[in-house]
């Protein structure tokens, strides 16, 4: 499966990138997401529970962040199993300064999946996957209109 | 065999009113006291090295009872038998056995592959063990695609092979390349045949219950093969064969993949049933059966045919890629189909067929309803309509002049067929069902004034006209046993297993007429191996023609003996006793007779003395094997519209001529047909299994894996039995099989007919499987 978009931000660039390496607020975006730990500056466990049509199930992983470039770009490397099959996936996100104190992210990745969310969800993936990314952004507006109000 | 009281008859199946009203036992209606259920963890990685599987927090859960991986089976485990023997019988054949294993063990090899079995005291408590189980893999790349797996080596679903060839098979009649030299016309093609499932409606189940007291396993299991089971069961555990016990109840559907066996259910539960004396009982959810459970089709053709300027065939070229999965226990039986029919009904004196058996990381491939033919038959009939277009003249003429007439057989062909005895077409007229099935549809009409008139309206109609053959009833044997009981009542039993075939019906009418008896009182048994125990399985549109001829050769026995023992009864001389209806009698004194029960009564002296050599009872064994399989023919005529806006077709009117020898009951004949034919519908329209580049299986659920329904078949469907007198010979009752017949000439009949519809130059249609949207894909490449 391939992702691909991108989402105006309304912050600085150095503020959204900073909100991108903070696990309270990534874990608190992601829907479904029961636990996110640091485990170290670039590695985080997670526990998330996904509904994909007829398919629920908990999956646990690990987030890698790699390729950091601060404030510009950073690749996001998934990988996931539990009891309804396996997703490992990669991301490329880029964080484009407009100048006007908002900030264009763009991401594109790749994922491979496979077990039950494959075989009999499959159909409903890419659909669950945009309505995910679009929550996740929405919360993170959200977490980042209290962040930059605040400072 | 003529028409008699019942045999030819168009009479009601037996078993449908037991059926129709919900009183029969199938398999997840059956309880054993005691019972635990299994469960199978089954991987999600196509291929994978297993690491570690650790199953100590799911042992802790309460109601699990235990549970296994490959280690636990210690030298239990190993690689299944081959079902099929290699096919030696050709010359240069190789062949590498790679065969089933019941649980995986250090590498995973398909997505759905099991890893481990819990045994709780329910189904639930046993799949909610499998989030406890941890599960440590090496992913690897997995192999899917067949062209690019045969040439590429890097990644082996076998390590210990030097490629992913799982077989290499070539055949040739005559010489093509030097017929292609005299060729004034070559077309070569490179087609596709989509994987398709059995998707029967009862999915697979199993119980094994092991009886310590007497030493007896007895085993429930809605199979195509509860001989082979009785005999691999007992191997495994070292039992006797008559220990074994395999009783089938009725089953929903077979259409080829319950023939497997050697898979994880009858190969481990027995052994715990034996380790836990407790019944283990399974029931396969959809799932499982779309992963696991065998299934067919997935070729790649390249094809090559050559033709003289006027039409006529000189060679056919054939090679081809044969997906066999991830394992290779069946045997060469689907691709050594394709090979006998891509050549079975036409003239074709020079003939090249290359099989490429591939290993790849999908599930095991085994015969699915048209078993192959389909494959070969699609080959041929769409390189004839490319030809025809190429010479510039129609698909039917070049049909006309390539059939093979009556006098032309019987014809040895010279290939090499699934039984490894050279495929002869024994019998039929091929031309003349052709022509008969052109004038039914009536071909000229359509042409000169329907599809003008469609056309004219704007309206899209086409018309496909296809020949087709259904090599069946091939060897080895089977066999049954007819008892006449004291109550008058006649048992027949039989190794053939029954998954909706009418058999309680047509080997009833065959004894029923030879007894003269009433059909009610003729039971047939079928798949209880304790009652008869000989047989190869149901296969290959084989058992009308096999048990059949044996139930005629039975009841032939009874009746003899019917008759010495009622002549020495009633003291008169046998040409003086007839059968009257469920009794012996006088001939001209029907008040002078014994009932069959009585008869059955004295055969069985308590007292006495009986004359040397004489058997007691009304009963008698015989088995039926023919030196080569009967091959049934046909053709199919298909009309077509094709919706403007969203390219859907529909079948408007569908014509099927069959020669499928002597007919024993012409409602289940074309009961058969209709099925097959809505089974070719299917692989035509909407059936595909569909896996990624990662070897996941993506139709999984009847959401993905479109069924044909109902509303599919043809808006108008007539179904014409067409016996030549040759057909009528080859078997003691000139029986031809016709199970798989209506599945194999939908296929390209339809794709003619859609491209007929369309009637744009360049539009070909190269697969099997046609969406709209797929016809829309080809509809743009003809465009450019």
């Amino acid at each position: 499966m391939k992702v691909e978009g991108d989402h105006l931000f309304k912050a600085p660039r150095e503020v959204v990138f900073e909100m991108f390496n903070d696990p309270d607020a990534l874990g608190a975006a992601v829907p479904g997401m029961q636990k996110m730990v640091k485990i170290d500056e670039s590695h985080y466990e997670a526990v998330l529970g996904i509904r994909v049509g007829p398919v629920s199930a908990n999956f646990s992983g690990t987030l890698a962040l790699t390729d950091v470039v601060p404030p510009e770009s950073v690749t996001l490397i998934v990988e996931g199993k539990g009891g309804a099959g396996f997703v490992k996936g990669v991301g490329y996100v880029k964080f484009e300064d407009l100048g006007d104190q908002t900030t264009l992210l763009k991401y594109t990745g790749e994922a491979n999946i496979g077990g039950t969310l494959a075989s009999v969800g499959q159909r409903m993936i890419d659909s669950v996957a945009k309505s995910m990314f679009k929550t996740v952004f929405e919360k993170l507006d959200k977490i980042l209109e209290e962040r930059w109000q605040k400072s | 065999m003529t028409t008699g009281k019942y045999f030819g008859k168009s009479v009601l199946r037996l078993e449908d009113k037991n059926m129709l009203t919900g009183n029969v036992k199938y398999m997840d209606d059956i309880e054993i006291p005691g019972q635990l259920h299994a469960a199978f963890l089954r991987s999600d990685y196509a291929h994978a090295r297993i690491l570690k599987i650790d199953v100590s927090e799911a042992l802790k859960r309460p109601g699990v009872v235990a549970i296994y991986t490959a280690e636990d089976f210690g030298d239990f485990w190993k690689p299944g038998p081959l079902l099929v023997p290699p096919p030696t019988a050709i010359d240069g054949s190789q062949f590498n056995a790679r065969t089933l294993v019941p649980i995986a063990k250090d590498k995973i090899r398909y997505s759905g592959e099991v890893l481990a079995v819990v045994i709780a005291e329910s189904r639930y408590i046993a799949e909610d063990a499998f989030d406890d189980i941890i599960i440590d893999v090496d992913p690897l790349p997995a192999v899917v695609d067949l062209e690019k797996a045969w040439e590429d080596t890097s990644v082996l679903v076998h390590d210990d092979l030097p490629s992913n060839m799982a077989a290499l098979v070539k055949q040739e009649v005559g010489s093509y390349e030097e017929a292609k030299k005299k060729a004034d016309v070559v077309v070569s093609r490179r087609m596709l045949i989509e994987h398709v499932a059995g998707a029967a409606m009862e999915n697979r189940g199993f119980i094994a219950s092991w009886d310590d007291q007497n030493q007896v396993m007895t085993i429930w299991a809605n199979t195509q093969s509860p001989l082979t089971i009785r005999g691999s069961v007992a191997r495994a555990l070292n039992l006797a064969e008559s220990q074994v016990h395999v009783i089938t109840p009725f089953i929903g559907g077979g259409f080829g993949p319950k023939v497997m066996t050697s898979l994880s259910d009858d190969v481990l539960l027995p052994w715990i049933s034996l380790k836990l004396k407790r019944p283990i009982k399974w029931m396969e959810d959809r799932r499982e059966n779309f992963l696991a459970t065998t299934s067919e089709r997935d070729q790649v053709h390249h094809c090559e045919i050559v033709l003289k300027k006027d039409g006529t065939i000189l060679g056919f070229k054939d090679v081809f890629y044969h997906n066999t999965g991830a394992y290779d226990s069946y045997g060469m039986t689907v691709p050594l189909n394709t090979q006998t029919h891509t050549i079975s009904n036409y003239r074709v004196p020079n003939f090249y067929s290359e099989i490429r058996m591939v290993f790849t990381n999908q599930m095991v491939v085994t015969p699915v309803r048209g078993a192959g033919r389909s494959e070969g038959v699609f080959a041929m009939e769409r390189m004839l309509d490319f030809a025809a277009k190429e010479l510039g003249i129609s698909p039917v003429e070049i049909r006309l002049k390539n059939l093979l007439k009556a006098e032309e057989l019987p014809l040895n062909t010279g290939v090499i067929g699934q039984d490894f005895v050279v495929n002869i077409l024994d019998s039929g007229d091929y031309l003349g069902n052709y022509q008969k099935c052109l004038a039914e549809i009536d071909y000229d009409k359509f042409r000169k004034e329907i599809q003008p008139k469609a056309r004219a309206e704007g309206k899209r109609m086409g018309i496909g006209m296809v020949a087709f053959t259904e090599g069946t009833a091939v060897g080895p044997y089977e066999g049954c046993k007819i008892t006449v009981s004291t109550s008058g009542k006649v048992t027949m039993a039989t190794g053939y297993s029954t998954q909706g075939q009418a058999h309680y019906t047509v080997f009833a009418q065959i004894i029923a007429d030879q007894l003269n008896v009433k059909i009610e009182d003729v039971r047939v048994v079928t798949g209880d191996t304790n009652l008869f125990a000989w047989g190869a399985g149901t296969f290959a549109s084989r058992g009308a023609a096999l048990v059949g001829a044996a139930a005629y050769l039975a009841a032939q026995k009874v009746r003899a003996k019917i008759f010495s023992t009622a002549s020495k009864k009633l003291e008169v001389p046998e040409e003086e006793i007839e059968l009257c209806e469920g009794s012996v009698c006088v001939k001209g004194q029907p008040e002078t007779s014994i009932p069959l029960g009585m008869l059955a009564s004295l055969a069985n002296p308590m007292r006495g003395v009986v004359e040397p050599g004489v058997e007691p009872g009304l009963e008698a064994t015989a088995y039926y094997g023919p030196p080569h399989g009967s091959t049934g023919s046909g053709a199919m005529g298909v009309i077509v519209s094709i919706d403007e806006e969203t390219n859907k077709p529909t079948i408007e009117r569908m014509v099927m001529v069959d020669d499928c020898g002597t007919v024993i009951n012409p409602l289940v004949v074309e009961g058969q047909l209709q099925g097959g034919i809505s089974m070719g519908i299917g692989n035509t329209l909407y059936e595909r299994l569909v896996y990624d580049e990662n070897g996941q299986l993506l139709t999984a659920s009847f959401m993905d894996y479109l069924m044909p329904l109902a509303t599919d078949m043809p808006e108008k469907l007539e179904i014409i039995h067409n016996h030549a007198e040759s057909s009528l010979k080859v078997n003691p009752l000139g029986i031809k099989g016709v199970g798989e017949a209506g599945a194999i000439p939908p296929g390209p009949a339809i794709v003619q007919a859609i491209e007929d519809a369309f009637g744009v130059a360049g539009f070909e249609i190269l697969e099997t499987n046609l969406s709209p949207s797929q016809i829309y894909e080809y509809l743009k490449k003809a465009a450019k």
